[in-house]
C-alpha cells in the first residue's frame, strides 16, 4: 500500500456516498456510522501513503507518482488529443492537503453527529458530506485537468447541497443560489484556462504540460493568458475580490458544514491550484503574479475591515476567512508555495476550531448575534477557551501556529514585495488581532446581554468536544513544522520549506524584525479591543458615531452585494427580457406561430377553388393544357 | 383552283358552321340538329381522306344512335323548358381560352417539319384495314366491345327507376 | 391534292369550337354535345396523320373507328348520369350540381 493506491482514499468516501444514498434510510442510525467510517479509513490510508512518499521524496529527480486508467482517448481531426483519464497523482504537495483534508473531515463529521441530531434529513447530511468529501480528495489527487475540473464542480455542488440543507429556509436557498452563480462565473475561466493550455500542449496531464511550458511551448503571453484564466475560477473558489460575496452569505447551512467547506477545504481549493500551478505562473509574465498580490492583498483589507462591525458570530468567522485566503494569495503571488502552504496548514486547523467552537455556542444557546451573547465563558468554559485559543492563532500570537505561518507569509512579502504591501500586510495584522479579540469580549466575556438565552448554556457533550479538543493541540502544535529539526524528527526531510517547494527547497529563516513587528501589531490589536469593547462597549458607539459614513459602507460591505445586484437588475435580467422579447416574438410569433399560421391560411385561400362547379374545373384543365402547351412550344421551338 | 380543293373548303365551312351553330345556338334543339349537321359534314371530311369505311361508321353511329340519344335526354330533362341563360358566366374566359387555343394549335400546325408525305393521300385498302384490326389490334378490339358492354349495363343501372322513386 | 395542313387546321378550329362550348354552356347536354364535336376534331386529326404521314401502319384510321366506339358508349352512360342527376337535383344546369363545393 502505497502512492499507487492512493486512488483508494477518494474512492471510500465515493462509496459511502453511494451506499447512503440509496440505502441510508434502513441504516441503523441512519448511516452516519458509516459516512465516519468511511473517512477514517482515508485518514487512516494516508499514514501508509506519506511512509512511501517519505521513502522517495530523498531522490533527486522526485516529482511524484501518478496512477491511473484512461479512460477515452482519441484525436481531434483538428489537431490535439483528447483524453478523458481517472488519474492520480500524490506527491508533497498533495499529501499536505491530504493530511488537512482527511483529518479535519474526520472531526467535523465525529462533531455533526451531536450538532445535527434530530434533523430530519440527519441521513442525507451524511450523504452530502461523504460525496463532498469524495468531491475533495479527487481535486487533490488528480493529475489532469479535466478530472480536476469535474472534481472542482463536484465540491461546488456539495457546496450548493450543503448550504442550502435547510431549504426551507429561504435566506438558505438564496444563499446556495448566489455560492453556486459565483462560483459558476469563476469556474467558466477555470474551464477557458484549461482549454488554452490543452489546445497548444495537447493533452490535460498536468505534469505534461508543465513540460511543455518550461520547454517553452506556450508564447509568453498566451500562457499568462491562460494562467490568468485559471486564476478566476481561484478567485471564485476562494472568496477573492471581487467573487467574495458568497461566502459570508454561505454561513446560512449548519456550522459543521462552514467548518468544513468553507473554512477548511473547498475554499482553499483555490490555494491549492495556484500553488499547484507555480510552474505554470514562474514561467508566465511576472504580471500574473502580480494580478494575484494585488487582488489577494485587496481582499485582506477589504474583509479585516468588515469583520470589525459584523454581529453575527459566524459571519465575523467567514470574514476571517476571506481574510486568511487573502493571506495566502498574497504568499502566492510573493512566489511563495511554502509559506502558502504552511499557512493552509496550520488554517485548517484553527480556523476548523474557531467555527466548531462557535457552532457549540450557537447549538447551546440557539443564538448567533453577539448583541444576544456575552460573559458565556462562566457557562461555556472549555467552549470559551479553544475558540480564545483559536482567535489568538488567527490573530498571529507566538507561539501559536497561526504565528509561525503568518510571519512566514509576512517574510515572502517583505522579500519580494514592494512596500505598500508589506504596510498593508502589517496592518492587516493589527486589525485581523482587533476583530478577532472583538468577537472573543463580546460573546464569551462581559455580561450576558440575553439572559434567558443563556439559561440552559453549557459546554457541548463529549463528541462535539472531544474534536474541539484535538484541534485545538493541533493549533498550538502544528506551526512547529516548518523547524527544520521537528521535521527531520518526525521523518521528513527537514521542515516545512524543505518538504513544500516549488524550484528549490527553502530552510527554515527567522527575521527577528519581521517578528517582532508583527506581534507588536498583533498585541496592540488585541490590547485595542478591549479598550473598544470591553464593558459597556462605549469606545465603539462612539467611533461608531464620529465614523459614521466609514461605519455605514463597512456595514454595507464596501456597497458591492448592492453592485452586483443592481447589475444584475439592470443589466442580466435587462439583456435577458430583451433575449425573451426576442424569443417570444420572432421565434415563436413569427417563426413557429407565424409558418403554421401561413399554411393554414393559405389553405383557407385556396379553398375557394374548390367550386364543386363543373365548368371553372374545365376551364382550369384547359388553362393548364395551354400554358404547358405555350412552355413547351417556346423551350422546343 | 383544283376541284378537290373547291370540294374541301366547302365541306370545311359546313363542318365548322355546324360547330358554330352547336356552341352559339339561342334554343337548345337548334344546337342538336346543328350537331347532326356538323357530324354529317365530319363524315365527308372522311372521304376526303379516302376512309370511306369510317365515314359510313360515322353517319350510322354518330348520326343515328348519338343524335337521337341527345334528343331523348334533352327531353327527359326539360332543356327547353329554362330557355334562360343557355351560357354560362364562364363565357368571356371560354372565348379567350378557345381562342388561345386555336392559335397555339395553327401555328404548331403551320410551323411544325411533318415527318413524311404531306401532299399525297395514300390509299389504304379496306382489306387491309379489316386486316389489321382483327390481327394486330384484335386485343383492344375485343376491349372495346367488353367497354361498349360495360356502358350498357351501367347505363341502365343509372337511369332506370328505382323503387318508390 | 390538299395538303394535310388543311385538315389539321380544319380540326383545330372544331377542337376550339367544342372548347368554348364545353366551358361557356350551362346545359349538361350541351356540354356533351360540345365534347362530340371535340371527339370528331380528333377523329379527323387521326385519320389524316393515318393516311398522309404514315400510311403502312395505318393505327390512326384503326384509332378512329375505337374513338367512334368509345365516343357512343360514353354518350350512353353521360346521358345516364344526367337524367339521374336530373332526378335528383330536378336541373341539368351544372352550375348547380356544386355540392363538393368547399
Amino acid at each position: 500500500m502505497g502512492m499507487e493506491e492512493a486512488w483508494l482514499i477518494p474512492a471510500i468516501p465515493a462509496g459511502a456516498f453511494a451506499v447512503l444514498l440509496l440505502f441510508g434510510r434502513y441504516l441503523p442510525r441512519r448511516g452516519d456510522w458509516l459516512a465516519i467510517a468511511a473517512i477514517a479509513a482515508s485518514f487512516a490510508l494516508f499514514f501508509p501513503v506519506l511512509v512511501d512518499l517519505l521513502g522517495e521524496v530523498d531522490r533527486a529527480d522526485f516529482a511524484g507518482v501518478a496512477s491511473g486508467i484512461d479512460w477515452v482517448k482519441f484525436s481531434l481531426p483538428t489537431g490535439p488529443d483528447f483524453q478523458l483519464r481517472l488519474g492520480f497523482f500524490v506527491d508533497q504537495l498533495a499529501i499536505v492537503m491530504l493530511a488537512v483534508v482527511t483529518f479535519v473531515t474526520l472531526m467535523v463529521m465525529v462533531y455533526s453527529t451531536g450538532y445535527m441530531k434530530g434533523d430530519p434529513r440527519y441521513g442525507w447530511y451524511f450523504a452530502a458530506m461523504s460525496l463532498f468529501a469524495a468531491a475533495m480528495l479527487t481535486l487533490v489527487l488528480a493529475d489532469n485537468f479535466l478530472l480536476l475540473y469535474a472534481a472542482w464542480e463536484g465540491v461546488g455542488f456539495c457546496s450548493y447541497l450543503l448550504i442550502g440543507f435547510w431549504h426551507e429556509r429561504r435566506s438558505a436557498s438564496e444563499a446556495a443560489k448566489k455560492a453556486f452563480i459565483t462560483t459558476r462565473i469563476g469556474d467558466v475561466g477555470l474551464l477557458i484556462g484549461i482549454f488554452l493550455l490543452w489546445r497548444e500542449a495537447g493533452t490535460f496531464d498536468i505534469s505534461e504540460i508543465f513540460e511543455f511550458a518550461k520547454a517553452g511551448g506556450y508564447s509568453a503571453e498566451y500562457l499568462t493568458m491562460a494562467v490568468l484564466f485559471l486564476f478566476a475560477g481561484a478567485v471564485g473558489k476562494s472568496a477573492q475580490f471581487p467573487l467574495h460575496v458568497w461566502l459570508p452569505d454561505a454561513m446560512e447551512g449548519p456550522t459543521p458544514v462552514s467548518a468544513l467547506i468553507h473554512a477548511a477545504t473547498m475554499v482553499v481549493a483555490g490555494v491549492y491550484l495556484v500553488a499547484r500551478m507555480m510552474p505554470l505562473f514562474l514561467e508566465a509574465d511576472p504580471v500574473a503574479l502580480n494580478v494575484v498580490t494585488a487582488l489577494g492583498l485587496t481582499t485582506v483589507m477589504m474583509s479585516a475591515t468588515m469583520g470589525l462591525v459584523a454581529t453575527d458570530i459566524k459571519r465575523v468567522i467567514a470574514y476571517s476567512t476571506i481574510n486568511s485566503l487573502g493571506l495566502m494569495m498574497v504568499a502566492l503571488g510573493s512566489g511563495s508555495v511554502t509559506a502558502a502552504m504552511l499557512y493552509l496548514f496550520a488554517h485548517g486547523f484553527f480556523k476548523a476550531l474557531l467555527f466548531l467552537s462557535a457552532g457549540s455556542v450557537i447549538h447551546a444557546t440557539e443564538r448567533q448575534e453577539v448583541g444576544d451573547l456575552g460573559g458565556l465563558a462562566r457557562r461555556m468554559p472549555v467552549t470559551a477557551a479553544v475558540f480564545g485559543l483559536g482567535a489568538l492563532s488567527m490573530a498571529g500570537l507566538v507561539p501559536l501556529s497561526g504565528f509561525w505561518a503568518k510571519d512566514e507569509i509576512l517574510n515572502v512579502a517583505g522579500d519580494h514585495q514592494n512596500f505598500v504591501v508589506y504596510g498593508f500586510m502589517m496592518l492587516s495584522v493589527f486589525i485581523t488581532a482587533l476583530y478577532m479579540m472583538r468577537v472573543v469580549i463580546l460573546t464569551f466575556l462581559g455580561e450576558p446581554r440575553d439572559r434567558e438565552a443563556q439559561e440552559h448554556a453549557h459546554d457541548a457533550e463529549p463528541v462535539m468536544t472531544a474534536p474541539l479538543l484535538l484541534l485545538a493541540a493541533l493549533t498550538v502544535v502544528a506551526g512547529f513544522v516548518a523547524f527544520d529539526g521537528v521535521g527531520e524528527a518526525l521523518g521528513f526531510p527537514g521542515g516545512f520549506g524543505e518538504f513544500v517547494f516549488v524550484e528549490e527547497a527553502e530552510a527554515f529563516h527567522f527575521p527577528w524584525d519581521v517578528a517582532i513587528l508583527s506581534t507588536v501589531a498583533a498585541v496592540a490589536g488585541l490590547a485595542a479591543a478591549f479598550y473598544f469593547w470591553s464593558g459597556a462597549a462605549e469606545p465603539a458607539r462612539r467611533a461608531a458615531d464620529t465614523f459614521r459614513p466609514a461605519y455605514e459602507t463597512l456595514r454595507r460591505k464596501y456597497f458591492v452585494d448592492d453592485i452586483y445586484q443592481w447589475t444584475i437588475d439592470r443589466v442580466v435580467l435587462a439583456a435577458g427580457a430583451v433575449i425573451a422579447w426576442f424569443d417570444r416574438n420572432v421565434v415563436n410569433d413569427t417563426g413557429v406561430d407565424g409558418s403554421a399560421g401561413l399554411g393554414v391560411f393559405s389553405g383557407f385561400g385556396m379553398k375557394f377553388l374548390e367550386t364543386g362547379k363543373l365548368p371553372n374545373y374545365a376551364l382550369a384543365i384547359v388553362t393548364g393544357v395551354i400554358v404547358l402547351a405555350i412552355v413547351f412550344m417556346v423551350v422546343r421551338v | 383552283m383544283s376541284y378537290e380543293e373547291v370540294i374541301f373548303y366547302f365541306v370545311a365551312a359546313l363542318t365548322v358552321l355546324g360547330g358554330l351553330g352547336v356552341v352559339l345556338a339561342r334554343n337548345v334543339v337548334h344546337s342538336a340538329l346543328f350537331l347532326i349537321v356538323a357530324l354529317l359534314a365530319v363524315a365527308a371530311v372522311f372521304i376526303l381522306l379516302s376512309a370511306e369505311f369510317l365515314a359510313i361508321v360515322q353517319v350510322l353511329i354518330y348520326g343515328g344512335a348519338v343524335t337521337i340519344l341527345i334528343l331523348f335526354a334533352m327531353m327527359l330533362t326539360r332543356v327547353r323548358d329554362m330557355p334562360g341563360a343557355l351560357d354560362g358566366p364562364q363565357r368571356p374566359f371560354a372565348a379567350l381560352a378557345a381562342a388561345a387555343f386555336l392559335a397555339i394549335s395553327i401555328l404548331a400546325v403551320v410551323s411544325a417539319e411533318w415527318p413524311g408525305e404531306t401532299e399525297e393521300i395514300t390509299v389504304i385498302a379496306f382489306s387491309d384495314l379489316g386486316d389489321k384490326l382483327f390481327r394486330n389490334w384484335a386485343a383492344p378490339f375485343e376491349v372495346a366491345s367488353l367497354v361498349l358492354l360495360v356502358a350498357l349495363i351501367g347505363a341502365i343501372i343509372l337511369a332506370r327507376e328505382e323503387e318508390g322513386e | 391534292m390538299i395538303p394535310i395542313q388543311h385538315f389539321l387546321v380544319l380540326s383545330s378550329i372544331l377542337f376550339s369550337l367544342g372548347i368554348y362550348g364545353v366551358l361557356a354552356r350551362r346545359s349538361a347536354v350541351l356540354i356533351l354535345m360540345s365534347i362530340e364535336l371535340m371527339l370528331q376534331a380528333v377523329s379527323i386529326n387521326f385519320i389524316a396523320f393515318a393516311v398522309y404521314l404514315y400510311p403502312k401502319e395505318f393505327s390512326g384510321l384503326i384509332f378512329a373507328i375505337f374513338v367512334i366506339t368509345i365516343a357512343a358508349a360514353e354518350v350512353g352512360l353521360a346521358l345516364a348520369i344526367i337524367l339521374r342527376i336530373f332526378r335528383n337535383k330536378a336541373t341539368a344546369n351544372v352550375d348547380e350540381v356544386d355540392v363538393l363545393k368547399w
